[in-house]
């Protein structure tokens, strides 16, 4: 749905003098701010998109918008971006963020800015995170915003930062300067297996995903596949009053006791295509716990309670499955509402990481309209959300009160996810 | 239920295995483990080569694997002793015809069911695994013989009941112009899975299902000389390449997207294209493409009177080792077995088996081949039928 363009002008003209929002031109300008730019990386996923197309709604398609400049932090052996720049000379490569977004001068000369911190060789912080500088990337892109005076709409990839004041600080400070802010992982906008809906409205008791992958960079996901669902529930969200998490030992124990639901966990197991077999010969078989403890080295869980009362629990169960997988209890439904959120993942099953397509396309939608197509408070909730798990777990899974996530939004009832 | 399985083979990944696996210990449905209301209790195979598991299912399971079909149907005893019949060709060592088709023993089996069934005076439900056989002639005769003795029958692929990305179904009574398939041959060469996602697609038109006129398969050169002049519709192709998730060549190398419509892209890719022009009795046009090397997923375009935009879709194919598109399968299956219903035509399996031995035949004596005996009219239920739920 595009916007006319005079719907975008008189807009603009009723945006506070200080820093004007900018009114989409036809055809958008985009800057790219990336970390590393290699085969698989998320910055070759998206900026690739821009460049070359892809499929979409039954057709190849190009984004109505041009590339202009890329900056890329690190450029290790098998980087890209200079086989990229050349075939693709109407980008340019720059050396520093100020110059991707002004193209040389000494103004903003770009209507969107792309912000893809994940990957690179970043240090670790003494609880394992590593440290994408995202946080500093965005420093550098409000700083020419604030001396241009004008701001246009940024995409950050994945979560905030690994800190959460930082991540707060990001948040503030696109609030104040009114920049329209688009972030967050893949999973909310993939395909779904059934393709279904959060029920808008529902009241959901408990919630479940179960995924795969390492704590500080799969979590993340687990947790923004929750909260694109609950976040629709009757109310919106209100925010999350604790966190604690488990691991190893604690985790089976949990899970014996029943702190999560046991039904909800096996309906999310069952949505999985990659239910790993526990027993020779056989392709597709559920496990028993005893399966699920030989098979999974590293369970990782982080329950949480909703200011509401809603209890979610993201759970990693590498070994067992390689997909993220959603179950929910319903006041008033008998079954279980589950899903799987699909991600067609290469290599070993696609050549392409066709999820980046509907995340590209939702950009394209905030660079021609100004508007984020869903609020940029869900990733602020599950930045938070990820950097208490990693703080509970490095505090031996303690339970942690976290009054700064009491993070109220509501989510938008049109359906966000790959439909078409 | 009693369930006897008949089977070329039974081992790990093959048919035979994820299909009656299933029906053992249970199979992942609509966010559940469910177990079918069901009891194997006789199986036969084939052939049992090195990593054959059917001693040590029917050990675990509680069943006898008997050396005849015959046999297995009465599980022993002297009269028909099973409730259904899963009758699962596929996999297996049996010769090549000339035409590269392997001949699979699918009605022979099914002959010798029909035998029990007439000389029994009872007769159970059949499924049969994929197509019925390499032979038109012998697939007509396995349905007449259903409809004699009156018995449900169920067949084909996974490809019309698994989940599609989108999840679209061709609208019940559209009017289809045209319509394009694009897929990577198997072991089949003709991909009779292709052709069963299209038919699942198409039968679905005004009119219903009254088969096929004519068929045409061209290779090589003659594929890309065809696409030039226009044989086929390119938005069409486009549309479904648009749909793959596994482009090869450049996206292999550093995971560029691609439009593999662009000139020259798909002739570099793809060493031995194949094309099988359908021309059906109504006037709907459909072309399957057979694009190795360019793709390995199946995905379907047509054009509809009316609508702007084509309809596309990917037929999602679920990984190995857990194929839960089998699963889909099974579902259908078991839905047959509980309602005594197929929820879908036979007549649609039949088809497809003549069809893929027609573009084999056109194939093999390069020239476009006139097909009265494709007249096989059938109309489709009006509920989607692939997984949703």
């Amino acid at each position: 749905m595009l916007l006319r363009r005079r719907d975008l002008l008189t807009t603009a003209a009723l945006a506070p003098a200080a820093l004007i929002s900018h009114a989409a031109p036809a055809r958008p300008k985009i800057a790219a701010v990336v970390t590393e730019y290699w085969h698989f990386s998320h910055a070759q996923h998206i900026v690739d998109r821009f460049l070359e197309g892809y499929g979409w709604n039954g057709e190849h398609h190009m984004p109505p918008m041009d590339l202009v400049s890329l900056y890329v932090d690190q450029k290790p052996k098998n980087d890209l971006s200079a086989e990229r720049a050349q075939r693709f000379p109407a980008m340019k490569l720059c050396p520093t963020i100020a110059e991707a977004l002004t193209l040389g001068g000494s103004k903003l000369a770009v209507d969107g800015v792309v912000l893809v911190g994940e990957h690179g060789n970043y240090p670790k912080t003494p609880k394992g995170q590593v440290m994408y500088p995202r946080y500093r990337l965005w420093q550098e892109i409000v700083k020419v915003f604030k001396s241009s005076g004008r701001v246009v709409p940024v995409f950050n990839d994945k979560h905030l930062s690994w800190n959460w004041e930082w991540a707060k600080d990001m948040y503030d400070t696109s609030r104040a300067m009114k920049i329209p802010f688009l972030a967050g992982s893949s999973l909310p906008v993939t395909w779904r297996t059934p393709s279904v809906e959060f029920p808008a409205n529902a009241q959901p008791e408990e919630a479940v995903c179960v995924g795969y992958g390492g704590v500080d960079s799969y979590d993340f996901h687990g947790l923004e596949s929750l909260q694109c669902m609950v976040e629709r529930r009757k109310g919106g969200e209100s925010g999350v009053r604790w966190l604690q998490a488990y691991r190893g030992d604690q985790f089976w124990d949990a899970l014996r006791e029943g702190v999560w639901p046991a039904d909800l966990m096996t309906a999310a197991l069952c949505r999985s295509h990659t239910l790993k077999p526990a027993r020779e010969g056989f392709n597709d078989i559920f496990p028993t716990l005893d399966d699920m403890k030989r098979m999974v080295k590293n369970p990782v869980a982080y329950r949480y309670e909703h200011a509401d009362g809603l209890k979610s629990t993201m759970i990693l169960m590498t070994g067992l499955v390689e997909d993220f997988n959603f179950a929910a209890r319903l006041e008033g439904r008998k079954d279980p509402f589950s899903t799987q959120l699909y991600l067609p993942m290469p290599p070993a099953r696609t050549s392409l990481a066709n999820f980046f397509s509907p995340l590209v396309n939702h950009m394209e939608r905030m660079f021609l309209t100004g508007k984020p197509p869903y609020p940029i408070e869900r990733t602020l909730l599950t930045t938070g959300l990820t950097a208490a798990g990693v703080d509970s777990l490095y505090e031996q899974g303690k339970r942690l009160e976290t009054p700064h996530l009491s993070i109220a939004y509501k989510a938008p009832v049109e359906s966000t996810y790959w439909r078409s | 239920m009693r369930v006897a399985i008949v089977s070329t083979v039974y081992y790990y990944l093959s048919h035979a295995q994820h299909i009656g696996d299933r029906f053992l210990i249970g199979y992942p449905l609509a966010g559940r483990w469910h177990k079918p209301d069901v009891k194997v209790v006789s199986l036969y195979v084939d052939q049992k080569p090195k990593g054959d598991q059917s001693e040590e299912r029917a050990r675990e399971f509680g069943f006898t694997v008997y050396p005849t079909i015959a046999e297995t149907l009465r599980c022993g005893g002297p009269k028909l002793a099973c409730d259904a019949v899963l009758i699962i060709g596929e996999h297996g060592d049996y010769p090549l015809n000339a035409k590269g088709q392997k001949l699979y023993p699918r009605h022979e089996f099914f002959k010798q069911c029909v035998e029990v069934f007439e000389q029994d005076g009872r007769a159970v439900p059949i499924y049969n695994d994929k197509h019925l056989s390499y032979s038109f002639e012998k697939a007509k005769w396995m349905v007449e013989a259903s409809k004699r003795l009156k018995f449900p029958m169920l067949a084909g692929s996974s490809l019309p009941v698994t989940w599609r990305l989108p999840d679209v179904e061709m609208p019940a009574g559209a009017q289809v112009v045209e319509a394009v398939m694009v897929g990577e041959g198997g072991p089949d060469i003709m991909g009779f899975h292709a052709l069963e996602a299209m038919q699942c697609m198409l039968e679905r038109r005004a009119g219903g299902e009254t088969g096929v006129r004519t068929v045409e398969t061209l290779e090589g050169d003659a594929v890309w000389a065809a696409a030039r002049e226009g044989k086929w519709s390119a938005e069409l192709q486009g549309s479904a390449l648009s749909r793959s998730d596994t482009p090869q060549g450049l996206t292999l190398q550093d995971g560029r997207t691609q439009d593999l419509m662009k000139p020259g892209v798909l002739q570099k890719l793809v060493a031995k294209p194949l094309a099988c022009r359908i021309e059906y009795r109504d006037g709907t046009r459909a072309t399957l493409l057979m694009l190795n090397g360019a793709i390995k997923d199946f995905n379907f375009a047509a054009r509809l009177k009316g609508h702007a935009r084509p309809l596309s879709t990917q037929f999602l194919l679920t990984p190995v080792p857990n194929v839960t598109y089998s699963a889909c399968l099974v579902s259908k299956i078991e839905e047959m077995l509980t309602t005594g219903r197929a929820p879908y035509p036979v007549e649609r399996t039949l088809l497809t088996s003549g069809l893929t031995e027609a573009c084999l035949t056109s194939l093999a004596e390069h020239k476009r081949i006139d097909t009265p005996h494709l007249n096989v009219q059938y109309r489709p239920p009006a509920a989607s039928q692939h997984m949703r739920a």
